[in-house]
């Protein structure tokens, strides 16, 4: 019976695969060509094996092995953040530098269990005028500032 | 040649010493200072956030500006690691040994006086050392082909990787996941798109920027949010004297020296730099002090032989970077990817074909350790208060610094959702204990190490003999088997290699 010893082994050895795999399976149409006149997908290729072989190593010192667990994931953090990331990209043009970077700093608030919303907001405020200030009006980056275009 | 050494830094200084040029490299150093300064965040990610702020100048005025970050962000590092025990980075890791037990004792301003002075003199003589050695390693460079450029990034990678913490069989994975990842986008060779997915952002390849960010920068928030608190720092430490005393200097002045010149030397080597000087200098002052016993304690030499050979090898290890075009270590290669934005190929080339570049930069090194001294010993008292603003006030503004620069450099959402995507992926794997480091290294190099198998293959018609052929090609791979064999093979070089990343 395999039991997994090293969790983080493992985790490490299914993400290699599969970025081998895919490396190997999205390149099947790129031309490998030979050594000689080594096609597009001459490098990749390769590239792609190895790394999968290296995954298949990693997974076996992982069921043979004693590693660390993997630390718990928080999704509350990593979720908020990339939301906050996201919705700063698709709206900054629409609302402008300063509601966006607002609503950034708002939403990242959110990331940790105990927000202050005073404290957040005045936050939010204060680095929306400064951003607007400094990136702007100071740095002249190319963003609309108080409303879209 | 003592003449030439001359007349190529005056060429240097009065380029990088133009009033602009000196403002900018007070501006770089000031924030790399400031943002380095705050716990949390190391010089990777400090780097990186500030990149897109220098895309926007000339090149030289944007090489001095970065070399004024990466040096406030170096030595922001090591503000934390004395003041509250959070080394930024790997290289301020011994930092923190005695240097906070020095701030525990009130005697933080002379750990931070010492490793200021100590980082500057190193930093002095780094130049110098970059001065003298840049053109004779560029004049081999120029000997250097296909096959053995091939060669020395293989050699470069394999001890980069070594001499990186951690699992040695992750990291090289990591470096060919990059190296993969750098191939995404346009063939130049053939015109094909390569693993595109039909997404326009990707068509010229994955940038820079969004993906630095968001592995190091936007990870780095993730990560310090999953804690409950960050430690705080021990505000009790006296900041009036900040000098060194008398009884100080003379403690600290040989180590200095020594950690000067341990760190110059080992900055060079492929796959050396700060890290491994560092590491390297504290275990050496341990060695030759007269009563050991007093590390760990608050010596002084604690601070001063590893801060001065850490900056020593920062220093020097520009001179892989800047002559053969190897970046030794993941922060050069942040530093060769802000050159090629800029439009500079790193390399042997650099020196003949942009020389008042090439000098301009050395100099402005050496006028970005100079800077740090005039900045930050007269604003330690800034620092320290940053210091104590909670984290919770800090990361919203980091992540929207974070979020403007890269949106600044390319006006568009799909830049953000890389960069999103990219912190995923870097969460994904410091969760299964892959450091993402090594993938920047594979990343930057990964078309360049393409084009020279491509070409290296061409010459000998397919046949990998050509390897081994080429004298020049054939000593650096045996140089990298007898690197691999002797960590396989030897068990005790395994061994110091995990004790000393672990003290």
């Amino acid at each position: 019976m395999l039991r997994i010893k090293s969790p983080q082994d493992v985790g490490a050895a299914v993400v290699f695969m599969g970025i081998g795999l895919a490396g190997v399976y999205f390149g099947r149409d790129l031309s490998f060509g030979s050594a000689a006149r080594m096609g597009p997908g001459y490098f990749p290729i390769i590239l792609s094996w190895i790394i999968f072989a290296i995954g298949v190593v990693v997974g076996f010192k992982g069921l043979t092995i004693e590693g660390p667990a993997v630390e718990a994931v928080q999704l509350r953090p990593i979720l908020v953040i990339i939301a906050a990331i996201l919705a700063f990209g698709y709206l900054v043009e629409k609302l402008g530098l300063a509601i966006a970077a607002a609503l950034l700093t708002l939403l990242a608030g959110y990331a940790r269990s105990d927000v202050r919303l005073w404290e957040t907001l005045l936050l939010a405020a204060g680095l929306a005028l400064f951003s607007v200030g400094l990136f702007v009006y100071g740095l002249s980056q190319p963003f609309p500032a108080w409303w879209g275009r | 040649m003592e003449f030439d050494l001359l007349h190529n830094l005056a060429t240097g200084f009065s380029a990088a010493a133009s009033l602009k040029n000196l403002g900018f490299a007070f501006l770089g150093c000031l924030l790399g200072t400031l943002i380095g300064v705050l716990p949390g965040i190391g010089p990777i990610p400090t780097i990186a956030m500030l990149l897109p702020i220098t895309f926007g100048l000339d090149p030289l005025s944007s090489l001095v500006m970065l070399a004024g970050i990466f040096y406030g962000a170096q030595y922001g590092g090591s503000t934390t690691s004395i003041l509250v025990n959070i080394p930024g980075e790997a290289a301020s890791i011994v930092t923190c040994i005695d240097g906070h037990e020095m701030a525990k004792q009130g005697r933080a301003g002379a750990a931070l006086g010492v490793a200021a002075l100590g980082s500057f003199f190193a930093g002095t003589v780094g130049t110098i050392f970059i001065a003298g050695f840049g053109p004779p390693l560029a004049a081999i460079a120029r000997q250097f082909n296909s096959p053995d450029y091939f060669s020395l990034m293989v050699l470069g990678l394999v001890t980069a990787v070594i001499l990186a913490h951690g699992s040695v069989l992750k990291a090289v994975g990591m470096v060919l996941v990059g190296l993969l990842l750098g191939l995404v986008g346009t063939d130049v060779n053939s015109g094909l798109t390569r693993y595109t997915f039909g997404i326009a952002e990707i068509w010229e390849g994955i940038d820079f920027v969004p993906m630095v960010i968001g592995m190091f920068g936007i990870v780095e928030i993730i990560r310090n949010l999953e804690r409950t608190e960050l430690p705080r720092p021990h505000l009790k430490a006296k900041m009036r004297d900040l000098w060194p005393g008398r009884q100080d200097f003379r403690e600290a002045w040989p180590a200095v020296l020594r950690g000067t010149g341990l760190g110059s030397l080992l900055g060079i080597l492929p796959g050396g730099g700060a890290v491994l000087a560092s590491f390297a200098s504290y275990t050496l002052e341990k060695k030759v002090a007269r009563d050991p016993s007093r590390f760990g304690k608050g010596a002084i030499e604690g601070v001063a032989g590893p801060e001065s050979a850490n900056n020593a090898g920062a220093q020097t290890s520009f001179i892989p970077l800047l002559t053969l075009g190897l970046p030794s270590n993941p922060i050069m290669a942040l530093m060769m990817g802000a050159m090629i934005i800029q439009g500079i190929q790193p390399g042997a080339a650099v020196m003949t074909k942009h020389p008042e570049l090439f000098w301009g930069m050395v100099a402005s090194m050496w006028i970005g350790n100079l800077m740090l001294l005039v900045i930050n010993l007269p604003l330690i008292g800034i620092w320290v208060r940053l210091l104590s603003v909670p984290y919770r006030l800090l990361y919203p503004a980091i992540l929207l610094f974070c979020v403007i620069g890269i949106y600044g450099t390319n006006t568009s959402a799909g830049q953000l959702a890389l960069c999103a995507a990219f912190a995923v992926f870097g969460y994904i794997l410091v969760r299964f204990g892959c450091e993402p480091a090594p993938l920047v290294l594979g990343f930057i190099l990964g078309p360049v190490m393409e084009e020279n198998l491509r070409r290296s293959l061409v010459i000998s018609r397919g046949d990998p003999i050509v390897f081994i052929e080429r004298p020049i090609s054939a000593t650096l791979l045996a140089a990298t088997v007898l690197i691999v064999l002797a960590l396989v093979v030897l068990p005790q070089f395994r061994r110091t290699r995990k004790e000393a990343f672990q003290e």
